[in-house]
């Protein structure tokens, strides 16, 4: 894949997200970089609450600040510089170069009005047609979705459409502006596999059609396996490991990233066995640990995980991960006296 | 997991469910039958929209049938009485499928956990709070979040607590309308063992609901696939995996996301085409026939009973019958 030569449509480099509650600072996102190109398809997988919405809805700014603020980092969005962006920029911003799609699609349709409407609303807010025009071309990408009968259904209100085709009006509404980064969060969470199957489907094609890259966010990893180009591991607010997803899914090389697999049951499973889960919680954010996010769930934790944050090695072409067994000078299990730490 | 006996303890007869809605009468769930066995875990799947949660409110008392009845325990439950339903709800409980709707905002999550306990007149206070951060550190969050409210929550957390909340009147019964599809695949395991280590501990019985097929397959004893208001295949769930008899249930394991990049490019997917028809305006015929691969002149015209084609397998289609001995 020639990844190289695709433009670079997204840069966030190390995004720091805070709230701030009555109970003190929560450290949601603590240092996340990663680049996206056309056309690519990034997953975001990790633990519940390590960050990944969180980290989404910024690169849009969709969280209220406050309680929400970006203490440090960066954000570019094309030659858009996002933290320092205003509202109003954003507004111009959002629909046109980054649009997203959630798991629940009433936070972004309107109840009380048609959903033709809707997207033709979206439609002339950024691009300069006639309404007949932006009529046509709701219709067209609500056709690209697959409603079936898009003319007479473009009338109808978002609550005759089953669960799966309002999802897929909001994709249409996502896309009708051509956006350069589409972000689905958990975007077929609530949807039975056979409509996943077709959500997904669309996501490749409109990959594939107009070179939108993609940030897909989920915890479903047959998705990500039938879907993404790369995958970034998240825990507790940072990005553990990156590469191709046959990196994360082959050659993974961070232990939390292998736990996670590891948790996948299998087709199968015998009733009688014990799923495998991680032992132990993540960390507080209100209190994030000095070392190592992971360190206290770890299997392999050493000393100096606890003392210090590993830094990021190098794994292979495109691959990295942050943990101290990457590092050159560290002993072999067999040094450290590991038995199976399985 | 199973602790499954023979006794009954759920009992749904000819259920119907229908809304008034504007465009007619909407049949969400439409004449279901099954039993629940006590310690049982029943899978319940199927497409969005089909019903699932509909028939699990019903089943656990939020939503009085428009026709069928409910038995819990040999005994009608008759919802329209106020005292039978408190009764029941002390024995049935409820894990939503909408974590970011089913927490009051305005409660901290310690209040939203204790309020059943309170509604019961369960424990002392002072039991109730440990109570309350046991049932925090059992689903996997720890006591600093007993403060706190659910915005400052992420989905997967949200969940959680209503995970506890459930757990804390320790019912017999529950409905889990999909308990486990927002959270990773870690904690989605916790979870599930900590449902199988209730079950096997206090003889739990639970309705599971669920995309995840993996998941649905693992935890259930029996699984019921649903299809526009209707049961539409019921058998065990080795069998159902196994011998996979009607075209829709096919359909949907086909489409089941393999986790592993190189198995994922080679499947092999049955396609349905087409939208599911509206439950307003259901078709003569089999509710699947707009889409099933198989439709035969006969499924136009009149609608397939649920049928027991082999020992405790149902199928509703008219291209499986039981075989004539
Ligand atoms: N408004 C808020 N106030 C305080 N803390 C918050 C707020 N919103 C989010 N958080 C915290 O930020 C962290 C990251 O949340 P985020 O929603 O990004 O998680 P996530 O990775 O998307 O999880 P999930 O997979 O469960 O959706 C969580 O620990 C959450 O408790
Ligand atoms: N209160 C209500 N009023 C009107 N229609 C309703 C109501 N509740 C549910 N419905 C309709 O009943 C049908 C079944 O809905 P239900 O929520 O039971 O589906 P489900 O199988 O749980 O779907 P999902 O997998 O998307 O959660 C849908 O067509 C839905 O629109
Ligand atoms: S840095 Fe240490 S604690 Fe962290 S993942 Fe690596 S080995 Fe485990
Ligand atoms: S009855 Fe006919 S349409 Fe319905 S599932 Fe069977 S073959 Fe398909
Ligand atoms: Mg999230
Ligand atoms: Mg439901």
């Amino acid at each position: 894949m020639a990844k190289d030569t695709k433009k670079v449509v997204l840069d966030v480099n190390d995004l720091h997200v805070s709230f701030d509650t009555y109970a003190g600072e929560v450290k949601a996102v603590r240092g996340v970089t990663f680049t996206l190109h056309e056309g690519e398809v990034l997953a975001i997988v990790g633990e519940s609450g390590c960050g990944k919405s969180v980290t989404a809805q910024t690169v849009m700014k969709l969280n209220p600040m406050p309680p929400a603020r970006i203490p440090q980092g960066e954000v570019h969005l094309g030659e858009h510089d996002i933290v320092k962006a205003s509202e109003k920029e954003m507004q111009t911003l959002r629909g046109k170069e980054v649009s997203m799609i959630f798991q629940d699609p009433m936070t972004c349709l309107n109840p009380t009005k048609p959903v033709g409407k809707q997207i033709v609303e979206a439609i002339r807010h950024h691009r300069k047609l006639s309404t007949a025009e932006a009529k046509a071309e709701a219709i067209k990408y609500l056709k690209m979705v697959n409603i079936p009968n898009a003319e007479e259904r473009a009338k109808q209100y978002p609550h005759e459409f089953s669960g799966g085709m309002r999802q897929r009006a909001m994709i249409a509404m996502a896309l009708s502006c051509n956006p350069k980064v589409l972000i689905a969060d958990e975007p077929t969470t609530a949807l039975d596999v056979t409509i996943q199957a077709q959500i997904m489907d669309l996501l490749a094609e409109i990959k594939e059609e107009t070179d939108t890259a993609i940030i897909l966010i989920t915890h479903d990893l047959g998705v990500v396996a039938g879907m993404a180009d790369r995958v970034a591991v998240m825990y507790a607010g940072k990005i553990v490991e990156t590469g191709s997803v046959e990196d994360i899914f082959y050659r993974n090389a961070h232990p939390y990233t292998q736990a996670l697999l590891k948790s996948l049951p299998s087709v199968d499973a015998d009733k009688t066995e014990r799923l495998v889960s991680i032992a132990g919680t993540p960390p507080d954010l209100l209190n994030p640990p000095h070392g190592c996010g992971f360190a206290a769930r770890c299997k392999r934790c050493m000393k100096i995980c606890q003392e210090e944050q590993p830094p990021e090695f190098t794994v292979g072409e495109g691959h990295v991960a942050s943990c101290w067994l990457l590092h050159p000078d560290c002993p072999s299990p067999e040094e450290r006296g590991e038995k199976d730490v399985d | 997991m199973s602790t499954k006996s023979n006794e009954v303890l759920l009992s749904l007869e000819d259920i119907c469910k229908y809304f008034k809605v504007s465009g007619g009468t909407l049949k969400a769930v439409d004449h279901v039958s099954f039993e629940i066995h006590k310690g049982e875990t029943m899978g319940l799947v199927g497409e969005s929209g089909c019903g699932k949660s509909t028939l699990g409110r019903v089943a656990m008392g939020i939503y009085p049938p428009t026709s069928g009845k409910l038995s819990y325990k040999g005994k009608a439950v008759n919802l329209k009485h106020g005292s039978d339903r408190f009764n029941y709800s002390k024995v049935a409980q409820i894990i939503f499928q909408d974590p970011y709707a089913s927490l009051d905002p305005r409660m901290t999550v310690s209040s939203i956990i204790e309020e059943g306990m309170v509604i019961h007149n369960m424990y002392d206070e002072k039991r109730r709070k440990e109570r309350v951060y046991e049932l925090l550190e059992m689903v996997g969050l720890n006591r600093e979040h007993a403060n706190r409210f659910p915005h400052e929550f992420s989905g997967g957390q949200r969940q959680r607590i209503g995970i506890a909340r459930a757990l804390a009147i320790e019912p017999e019964f529950i409905v889990c309308d999909e308990p486990i599809s927002a959270l990773d695949v870690s904690i989605q395991s916790q979870v599930i063992n900590l449902l199988s280590d209730l079950q096997d501990r206090l003889g739990l019985t639970y309705l599971f609901i669920a995309h995840d097929l993996n998941i649905v397959k693992y935890i259930s004893d029996r699984i019921a696939v649903m299809y526009l208001g209707n049961v539409v295949e019921l058998a065990s769930s080795d069998e159902l995996y196994k011998n996979t008899l009607h075209p829709y249930s096919k359909a949907l394991l086909s489409a089941v996301p393999i986790p592993d990049p190189n198995e994922e490019a080679q499947k092999k997917r049955i396609i349905i085409s087409g939208d599911v028809p509206s439950p307003i305006n259901t078709p003569k015929g089999c509710n699947f026939a707009g889409r099933c691969p198989q439709v035969c002149d006969q499924c136009k015209e009149s609608k397939p009973k649920l049928q027991e084609i082999t020992p405790g397998h149902f199928v509703a289609c008219h291209l499986v019958q039981p075989q004539k001995k």
